[in-house]
This record gives structure tokens, sequence and C-alpha cells, in this order.
């Protein structure tokens, strides 16, 4: 556990912005409706986006109500449908229709604006983060040492997790600027384990984003709302509520709120690292920096710093249902999805109690942090090129010798950081015995029935399903030493227990990826073979190892 | 922002004075005053001084130097205009001095590969994989802080422009800023400019032309007309959408300018180095003396000796190119190339679309 690296929680940057909340609605309506207004010039009118809003909202209310939802959005769409079809946009005085479209669109900004804002409670926090570690600690000692050690605990969560990388400059960099972190997304247990972890090495505290759907639930949606999050409602797509989101996490970024954002959107559904990202919000990143450029001078402008982070587990309590999503998605078979176990408070139980029992790890795998356009910072937080000099990455807003605001650049700008954060997901990626196990199990029988499509080895009967030991101990040992070419390379990192002798990798990989799942993914067969029980399984931790060009080694 | 405004007080820059490098300063200084970088200094002095560069007169507004400090302190708009062979080269030395604010629009048709010490372009085995290929502007991105990447291509012959004759071109890049500067840098009422996003594309469609305009040069110079030349392009379009689409390119640009366009006119030109290259070689000339006679260098021979190596590593078809290397680098008798090419097994006409 790490000093904090700003001691009194009044004055982290999360709850300074939090004492102005007021500012914060008033700033996002303000910016929102500027930019709707824009967007409107070039494609359809202000009267057309607010009526496709109410459209929408209509159906989503008629089809999709959450408990969370509030009682009065009916009437509220209501009336502004009423008022929008109160006159006729042609007849009606220019001024008088500008007057009252800019009123409907401030109401609807306005009512979206208050609905997403998140809030920080200092005193909430500090009460979580004097009672959660505590809870951890006593499960792990109990789940290590019976019932009674329930009482008198010997571990923590922190023994279980693993931070890497540079976290001292981190640190530092905290002060000098706002942090955006971008973890990969592989469970909902995520934002718990991330948040954990940044304060044992004594972060202040971070916002981000969580599906309204969590704010079903009063006490989730409680501890939430105070403690740094904002809402995402995915069931609202109408350009006011996109753009109001966008303009909230923009101003929030440019105030210095450090926040995560899941780049991925949504968790991994097929194990493998994200290959696409959802860059909306990771837009906003880019537009913050630029604002700062544009009103400070140079030498005094705030900066923004990337910090990708690479979670590696050796179980995914939601496993199986991802994958299933995932087949199904992908695939011309219905595969039936399984419940959600995350809905289930005995399912999250199970994964810390297994977690702490088995000697399962977790690594939070820091990447260095990069500027916006991926350049590495020092520590006082100076871009450097690639050539080791300092950068004035203010230019690369400028156009013969002044910054502009071009949308288009910064959509550019978007991509080419999300193919950094691509990058450096897989060279930060810690890679777990249980991850090699899969890979080499799952492409074996690949390769084996090399003519069939993915759904039908899937399907294969159990008596297909068998590898031989000594084929699978060698394709281990060609696997691992191509891991390790890669690992010199900086091209991935490996846990440490990837140095055992390879007999004793393979156990500990089989006895942790089949830690939780009642269906082992993969196991000794009584004659010493390798074999799975959970095909669908096997494949998504094998995905894991996906991108690395290791197939090469079956 | 009215960027015409702001332009217009600002110098245009072209790295290379060649006949192509030129060429572009003179359609420049139709809008715009620049600044031609030549690696010679007593070039730079002697175009000054005889207000011609490569053969072609140059516009008053157009000055020389060979100070890359200078050309880049003054101009954010730059046009590299310089063989692949030598580009990445050029590029380190400007690398100090080009700053996140520049803009670089480069018209060089060729690949960059990563060659062993002991590997030469023109050896029998290469080593590298197809995906290790850079175009210029992945270059430029690899070796400069500059971000904001663009690429004009098309069928623009130097000596035809140096002619004032009317030409259209494509000037690709992701960023509309790029392409709006270059555009209103360089359009003209004898330059028409076209915009695409897909420089990958429109890059790839460029350099892979080179190999049908040897090719068709070769036909020409053995007395073959119209018909068997409509063939051969046919078929060739078709080998470079196959090998450009392996790359990672989409097919759409092949299909414009910087592709059917650039085709055209360079594989029926005797203005074009590539074709003449293959029509000196039908002529019956050795390689050797065609390339130590050539006054500049034709990148085709690099690609056609690229694009086989791809086409081997990928298992694609593609038979002309196969054949012009042969007939390149492994002696193959014209007649052998041709009966090869008409005896092969013919398929289905459009099987690229």
């Amino acid at each position: 556990m790490l000093e904090p690296v700003i001691p009194n929680i009044q004055d982290w940057p999360i709850a300074r912005i939090a004492r102005h909340q007021d500012e914060i609605i008033e700033d996002v309506s303000e910016e929102s409706l500027s930019q709707i207004i824009h967007l409107s010039e070039h494609s359809k009118s202000i009267r057309d986006l607010i009526a496709q809003a109410v459209y929408l909202e209509r159906i989503r209310i008629k089809d999709d109500s959450w408990d969370v939802d509030p009682e009065d959005e009916p009437d509220f769409w209501a009336k502004i449908k009423k008022r929008l079809s109160s006159y006729d946009p042609i007849l009606t005085d220019k001024n008088e229709v500008v007057k009252i479209e800019n009123d409907l669109l401030k109401k609807i900004v306005k009512r979206y604006t208050e609905e997403i804002i998140g809030n920080f409670d200092p005193k909430l926090y500090w009460f979580a983060q004097q009672t959660l570690p505590i809870f951890f600690g006593r499960l792990l000692s109990a789940s290590n040492g019976g019932i009674k050690s329930l009482f008198k605990p010997k571990m923590a969560l922190k023994d279980r997790l693993f931070l890497t990388g540079p976290i001292e400059k981190i640190r530092q960099l905290s002060t000098k600027g706002t942090v955006i972190l971008v973890p990969t997304h592989f469970s909902n247990l995520d934002s718990i384990i991330i948040g954990y972890g940044m304060t044992t090495i004594g972060l202040p505290a971070f916002q981000y984003g969580a599906g309204l759907n969590l704010f079903n639930s009063r006490i989730l949606g409680y501890f939430m709302g105070n403690l740094g999050a904002y809402k995402l409602d995915r069931r609202k797509k109408n350009l006011i509520y996109i753009e109001t989101l966008k303009a909230y996490s923009r101003i929030n970024v440019y105030k210095g709120a450090h926040t995560i954002f899941f780049p991925g959107g949504t968790r991994s559904r097929a194990g493998n690292i994200e290959k696409d990202l959802k860059l909306g919000l990771v837009g906003t990143v880019i537009e913050a920096q630029r604002m700062h450029f544009e009103k400070e001078d140079n030498n005094s402008a705030h900066k923004i710093f990337i910090l990708p982070l690479t979670v590696s587990y050796h179980f995914v309590l939601e496993a199986s249902s991802l994958i299933s999503e995932h087949l199904k998605r992908t695939g011309k078979e219905q595969f039936i999805i399984s419940d959600d176990p995350f809905q289930s408070a005995r399912a999250i139980f199970k994964f810390f109690w297994e977690l702490f029992s088995a000697s399962s790890d977790i690594t939070l795998s820091f990447s260095e942090p990069m500027d916006i356009f991926g350049n590495q910072v020092d520590d006082d937080g100076n871009s450097i090129d690639k050539f080791g000099n300092k950068i004035d990455i203010k230019n690369y807003f400028s156009i013969n010798g002044k910054i502009t605001k071009d949308p288009q650049r910064e959509q550019v700008y978007t991509k080419m950081l999300g193919d950094k954060i691509l990058e450096k997901f897989m060279t930060a990626n810690t890679v777990y015995s249980s991850h090699m196990v899969a890979f080499v199990a799952f492409e074996i029988l690949k390769k084996k029935f090399k003519d069939t499509d993915i759904f039908t080895i899937l399907r294969l009967p159990e008596e297909d399903r068998e590898i031989a030991w000594d084929d699978f101990v060698f394709t281990c040992n060609r696997v691992r030493d191509e891991l390790y070419h890669l690992n010199n390379h900086n091209k991935v990192k490996l846990a440490p227990h990837m140095t055992l002798e390879m007999e004793d990798i393979i156990e500990h990989g089989i006895r942790n990826v089949g830690l939780y799942h009642t269906l082992n993914p993969i196991f000794r067969t009584k004659e010493g073979n390798i074999s799975s029980e959970d095909l669908k399984l096997l494949y998504f931790y094998h995905n894991r190892l996906e991108g690395y060009g290791l197939q090469k080694c079956i | 922002m009215d960027y015409k405004n702001v332009s217009k007080k600002t110098p245009v820059g072209v790295i290379g004075a060649g006949s192509f490098g030129t060429a572009v300063a003179n359609l420049l200084a139709e809008n715009n005053s620049v600044i031609l970088y030549s690696r010679r200094a007593d070039r730079a002095e002697e175009i000054n001084k005889s207000k011609t560069s490569s053969g072609q007169s140059i516009h008053p507004r157009i000055i020389a130097t060979n100070d890359i400090e200078y050309i880049c302190k003054e101009c954010y708009l730059i046009f590299p205009s310089i063989p692949s062979q030598g580009f990445r080269e050029m590029l380190r030395d400007f690398a100090p001095f080009l700053r996140p604010d520049h803009i670089l629009v480069h018209t060089t048709k060729g690949l960059d590969v990563n060659l062993k010490t002991s590997e030469n372009i023109f050896d029998k085995e290469l080593s590298f994989e197809p995906s290790e290929i850079l175009t210029m502007s992945q270059v430029i991105l690899q070796e400069t802080n500059v971000k904001r990447v663009g690429c004009m291509s098309g069928p623009n012959l130097a000596k035809e422009l140096a002619q004032h004759q009317p030409a259209a071109t494509v000037i690709a890049s992701r960023f509309d800023e790029v392409i709006d500067e270059a555009k209103r840098a360089i359009k003209s009422p004898r330059f028409q400019v076209y915009a695409s996003h897909d420089i990958f594309g429109v890059e790839l469609a460029g350099v892979l032309k080179n190999t049908m305009a040897i090719a068709a040069g070769i036909l020409n110079g053995m007395g073959y007309g119209q018909n068997t030349m409509a063939f051969m392009l046919s078929r060739g379009i078709r080998e470079m959408i196959i090998i450009g689409t392996a790359l990672g390119a989409e097919r759409s640009a092949f299909l414009g300018l910087a592709g059917i366009g650039d085709l055209i006119a360079t594989a029926s030109s005797p203005l074009s180095r590539n074709y003449t290259v293959g029509y000196r070689l039908a002529q019956g000339e050795s390689l050797d003396y065609i390339i130590s006679t050539s006054s500049e260098v034709a990148e085709g021979l690099r690609t056609v000796n690229i694009c086989n190596h791809i086409s081997n590593k990928l298992r694609l078809d593609t038979p002309i190119i196969k054949t012009a290397y042969s007939v390149l680098f492994e002696e193959m008798e014209l007649s052998e190339a041709l009966n090869y090419l008409m005896s092969y097994q013919s398929k289905k006409d459009v099987d690229y679309v």
C-alpha cells in the first residue's frame, strides 16, 4: 500500500469538481447545445433532431423500461411532442421558431445532463476504502484457513493482486495533469479490481462511466453514483443524448477529472484482447487537450496522459455467457445464452472465494504513460518523440502557426490513438500458464480438424477431444519458446510462474483455468492425456493469446 | 478558415529537383511561391542561375535551395518528390527540422522494404515478409514527427505537365485538411484535382501500375498492336488489384485515376521511364545497359521484384508479374514469355470485383 499522492480526499480533482455540480451542468448544457446546433447546420434540422429523439424515447419507454427510469418520463416526452406540433415551422416567424426549438433542446439536454452526472462523496469514499479491504481480507483468510480465520485475517486482496509497470511515474503524473486510464475489459469485476488497485498505489479516485442498468439496484447505485460513476444509457441512441454524453466527458476531462474509459465498449465477448475500439468517448480526450492548448499558453497548458492497462485473470467469472453470446453473434448456429452470472451475488462471492483459496492471481499491467499522440512522456509530463527529444504537441492542432478546431482531423487522431492503445494492450499483456495451456490445447484440436469450421470443433464428441500428453508438452515447449522470444523483444509480458519446469506450468495452468467453472475447460484424463469438458470455454481462454502469431508453433 | 489567404503568403516546398519534382514545383508556382530543394548545392545554384531544372524552365516564383533547415522553416506544406530508393535516407536528414505542424504530400510511386545488409533489392531470394512492406506515407510516419501526410498520384507524366497540357490527379490523405491544403496549392485551370481518403490504396495503385508499364513497353517494343496491349492492360489491372488487396488495400482506388488512369497513361507512352525500360529491352538492349544509360531510376524494376516476391510468398495468381520478372531478371526469352502467357490456363474474366 503506497501513501496517497494527495493526502486529503477533499483536494482530489474528482472531489473538487463534485463541489461545483451546478457549474458542470451549466457548462455541459451550453457545450452540447452549441455542438448540436453546429451539427444541425450540416445534417438534420434541430426540429428533426428533436422529433427523432421524441420518437426513439417513446419507443424505449414503451418497449424497454427499467426500474431506474424516472416516473415522469412519459409525461416529459409527451410535452415535448406537443410543443413541437404546436407551431408550423414554415408559417411561424423564423426567430420565434429558433427560440422555441432552442428552448426545447435546452430542456432535453438539461434532463440528460442531470441523469448522466455523477457525484463524489469523500466521506462515503473514505468509508468504502476502510471497510472493503477488511471484507476482502477476511474472505481471503477464511477461504485459505477455514471459517475461523474469518475473524483473524492474515491475507489481503493485495496479496493476490499484482501491479506492474512504471507505478512511481504514474503517481507523479497524476499530480501534473489528467490521467486517462484505458483498460482491457473482460469482466464486470474489472472496475472493482482496477478501482482497488489504483487505491493501493495511492492514486486519487477516477471517474468512470457505468451502465445505467447497474443503477437498477438501489444500493449498488447509491455507492456507484457517489463514488465517481456517471451514467451511460446504451438504450439511448439519439444524437442529442450522444452529444450531451460527449460534452459531459469532454468538460470533466478538461476540468481535470482522472477518468477510466473502457475503449472496447463492452466486455470482450470472445475472450481475446480487444481488436476494435469504440472511440466516441476517447475522442473527447483529444478535444479536451485541444481546448487546453487553445485557452492557455503553451507553458501552462494542462496535459492529458493516456495510461493503457491490461488486466490478466486466470479465469473470468462471466466466461460462459460471454463466449455463448460471441458465438451466437458470429455463428450460424443457435447458441443458447446462459444467465449472466454477474447478476448473482452468490456467483461473485464464489469468484472471490476461488480467487483467494486457490492462489489465483490477477495482474494489472500498466503500459508506459503516453500523451494523446502516443508519444512517451518523461517524469515531468513532457512529451518525448521517437528520437528522444522534447516535442511540442500543441502544433498537431495548428496550421500555419495557428491552432484551429477541425473535428475531422481530431477524428483521425482519435483513430491513431486507438491503434496505439491496441498495440500497448498487446505488449503489456501478462501471459499466464492458464492462457498458454488453453491456447495450445485448442490450437492442436483446430489443426487436427483443419477442414472443419469452428462451430463443428466446438461440438466435437468426447473421444475426439483427447490430446496425447507427449504431443501437448512438446507443443507447449514450442509455444513457450516463442513467448520468451516475444518477451525478449518487449512484445508481451510473462507471469513469474512461466519460468517453472514445463510440467509444473501445465499443472498450474490446468488447475487455475478450471478453478471456477463447473465443467473443466481443460483437464488430465485418467490415462494422463489432455481433454476438455467444455470446448466453448477452452476456446474463450484460448483466444486470449490470439494476435501474437503463435499458431506457427503448433 | 480561409486557407487561401493564409497559404498565399507562405511558400510551398518541394523536395527533389528531378523531372517530376520540377514539374510539381512549376504547377505549385502558379498559385504560390515555391522553394525547391536539391540535395546538391551546386545544382541548386545552377537552377537559380539558369532558371531551368531537369530540362524544364522554371517559373519565376521558384527558388532552389539545398538548405534543409531553411525550406522546413519557411514552408509548412511540402511535397517530397524523390525516388523510393533514397526516400528514407532523405527523410532522416529532414526529420530534425520537421515539426508537428508540417504537412507532407509525397508524389513517389515506390515501396520501401527492409532488406538485410547482405541483400540487394534485385537478388533472386529476398527474405522480407509481405506485411513488412511500407508505402512512402508510412515511411514518413515512421521517420518523422509529421502526422498529417498525403500523397499525390495519377496519370501525370512529367514531360506532358511541363508542356502545360491539361491533366488530373488524386490527392489522398486520411485528413480533409491535407487534401484541402494540397488541392488549394496545386489546382489550376490545367490541373484538376480529385480527393480520396484511401491513401494506402491510392499509393499502391500508383506503385503497382509501374510493373504493367514495363510489360506494356515490352509488348510495344516487340511490335504488337492495340489488341495485345488491351489484353495485357485489362489482365494487368486484375493483378494489381490481387496484390493490392492481399496487402490490405481496398479495391476502389485501383479503378480511379491513380489505378486505371495512370495505367493507361504510362502503358502507352514513350514518355514513361518504366515503359521505356520495357521497350528498349524488347528492342534487344540488355537491362544493365539500359540502367546505366538512364538518367533517372525506373521505379518499376524494384516493384516487379517486390511484387514477384509477394506473389510467391502469398501464392497469388499473377502470371504477368511472374513473366515480367523472368524476362527482366532470369533472361527468359521474349517469345517464350509470350507463349507462356498465351497458353496460361484462362479462367473467369472478372474475378476480382
